[in-house]
């Protein structure tokens, strides 16, 4: 088991040096131009500049500003919403149709608008973030909801729970499990979106300091942004993994985890 | 976990309030007169093109007007049209074929005061073809695949009518979309025959190795106006006075920026990621403050004789 905890990272750590390795080759051997794909090498110049550029972190505080409010109101949407529906199978079969037509429709569609309603302001990007992550969230509520043991529901029912006391005591302890999975997803979708809102709408944040740094010429400054961003998403992951694992300890399949 | 999630999503609210308080312009303590300056808000694009406005802030024209300028970047021509029929800017910087178009479809735009015009020849914009092209004139394009930026737009309307006049026949061009920051790769790479580009990127592809086609904006007409300032005609007819601080600012700013080329580079180092050397290398656009209303009016019928617009653009509701 010690052995498999440092295996995990090393091997990590082990594939992203191999990514830079090829693109540092890639980009040396002149496979692709140099002016056009600078090498690894240069690019992690850049970005660890970068770390010391205060106008870095405001960049990516603006960033993470549009990506924490979009996550939350389209998380707590979506809980309450997918708890309203999932507990009632009229709802289920009235709503399933509509909300398969309406998750696949690409946020990025919704720009031109988002733009009409909301102009060029952070309602825009927020509204892009909150379409992509809420079906993220309803869709894993719904399976939990939906997973809701029916001898236990009806046991509870049987003693005397009233609504609120099932939802909180059976419904909610087996939709926790896939709300956190549905988060997860969520949090990666919000921050790709917020990203490309900037890009196209709002002239703020990240996605706006790559744009400026496209449109200047500036592209080993350009990669090391989009570096910056990778990373993000991976801290991102990480820390939502931290939640869950904190969250669901009393889980099986955390639990499970621990004893293999 | 309810109690983790809760201060969760108290701190993402205080996260909002915070946003709402910092997103209302600051007036700050330094209104020197006695009215209340106006706070607009402007949509450009953050390129060499706009150096005047920029400039003109820091210069204090604008506050010498009462206004009390939030100078807003936008990445694309695509946010400055909707943003300003939106409302969320009160002017926006464009070209005047994306201006024409918009009013083609009934949106109501009016341009106060130029923008930015040809340089001549050099110019700030080109068509470039790679070194061991066969490409030698403009008439050589007919047939060929050549990018530009955006469709139905400035670029392919002023190109076709170089390429027409030069004898060749700009139906059989074939054009496509190529972001200027990729149009010198997809040269490179032979995925387009040619490619209009603008500076920055011009001067470094031509550094190495490109050859330039054509200068379409100065080839088009040496007069050429190139883009301009746009509100919609309701805060035209409806703040006079507004458009005309606006306007006597802006010229100002135009006028200084066209005199003082060093303070344009300088300032745009500091909006830009652009550097001193890449702009010392950069042909500046020039920065006129009257309207060229007969080379306008020869881009309109052109834009017109192609099908960008249904009909000649009318120049009096165009232009102030």
């Amino acid at each position: 088991m010690r052995n498999q905890r440092v295996a995990g990272p090393a091997l990590g750590l082990a594939g992203i040096l191999l990514f830079l390795l090829v693109w540092e080759v890639v980009a040396r051997a002149g496979i692709v131009d140099q002016r056009f794909l600078p090498p690894a090498s240069e690019v992690l110049v850049t970005f660890f500049g970068n770390l010391i550029e205060p106008g870095f972190y405001q960049a990516v505080g603006e960033t993470m500003l549009a990506w924490a409010i979009g996550l939350a109101i389209s998380t707590v949407a979506a809980v309450v919403i997918g708890l309203i529906i999932g507990s009632s199978s009229f709802l289920s079969k009235a709503t399933y149709s509509t909300i398969e037509f309406l998750r696949p429709i690409p946020s990025v569609a919704l720009i031109p608008l988002a733009v009409l309603l909301f102009g060029v302001r952070i309602e825009s990007s927020l509204m892009l973030i909150i379409y992509a992550s809420f079906w993220q969230v309803l869709l894993q509520v719904l399976y939990g909801v939906a997973d809701v043991d029916p001898v236990a529901e009806n046991t509870a029912k049987s003693y005397g729970l009233g609504p609120l006391a099932r939802a909180r005591y059976v419904i909610w302890p087996t939709v926790l499990p896939y709300l956190m999975t549905g988060l997860r997803l969520a949090s990666a979708v919000a921050l790709i979106l917020a990203i490309t809102a900037e890009l196209i709408i709002v002239s703020r944040g990240l996605g706006y300091q790559i744009a400026l740094s496209q449109s200047g010429g500036a592209i080993s400054e350009m990669y090391a942004l989009v570096l910056a961003t990778g990373l993000i998403g991976v801290i991102i992951n990480l820390a939502m993994r931290f939640i869950e694992r904190k969250t669901l300890s009393w889980h099986s399949s955390i639990r499970s985890e621990v004893v293999a | 976990m309810k109690k983790s999630l809760m201060i969760g999503l108290a701190a993402a609210s205080v996260l909002a309030l915070a946003a709402c308080s910092s997103g209302t312009p600051d007036a700050g303590g330094d209104a020197p007169s006695t009215a209340e300056p106006t706070a607009i808000t402007v949509g450009v694009i953050p390129i060499v093109d706009t150096a005047p406005i920029w400039l003109g802030v820091e210069k204090g024209f604008f506050s010498d007007e009462g206004l009390d300028v939030t100078v807003q970047p936008t990445t694309g021509g695509a946010a400055s049209v909707p943003g300003v029929v939106a409302g969320s800017y009160d002017f926006a910087f464009g070209n005047y074929v994306s201006g024409m178009v918009a009013n083609d479809k009934g949106l109501g735009l009016k341009y106060v005061t130029n923008g930015n015009s040809t340089a001549g020849n050099p110019d700030f914009g080109a068509v470039i073809v790679a070194a061991d092209s066969d490409i030698e004139s403009p008439a050589d394009l007919a047939g060929k695949t050549v990018s530009v930026n955006n469709l139905s737009n400035i670029g392919d309307t002023t190109i076709r009518t170089v390429v027409d006049n030069d004898g060749g026949d700009s139906s059989t061009i074939n054009f496509v979309e190529v972001a200027f920051p990729d149009a010198e790769a997809a040269v490179t790479n032979k995925q387009v025959d040619a490619a209009w580009i603008l500076a920055p990127f011009l001067d470094s592809a031509v550094a190495n190795g490109a050859r330039v086609i054509t200068y379409n904006f100065s080839d088009f007409d040496p007069g050429l106006d190139v883009s301009g300032y746009f509100t919609t005609l309701k805060t035209f007819e409806g703040k006079p006075e507004l458009v005309k601080a606006f306007q006597t600012a802006m010229n100002k700013s135009l006028e200084y920026a066209d005199t003082h080329p060093d303070e344009v580079k300088q300032i745009v180092t500091t909006y830009t990621k652009m550097t001193m050397d890449q702009l010392d290398a950069m042909v500046l656009p020039k920065f006129n403050v009257e309207f060229n209303r007969e080379a306008l009016t020869k881009l309109g019928k052109a834009a017109a004789d192609f099908g960008t617009l249904s009909a000649e653009p009318d120049l009096d509701t165009l232009l102030p």
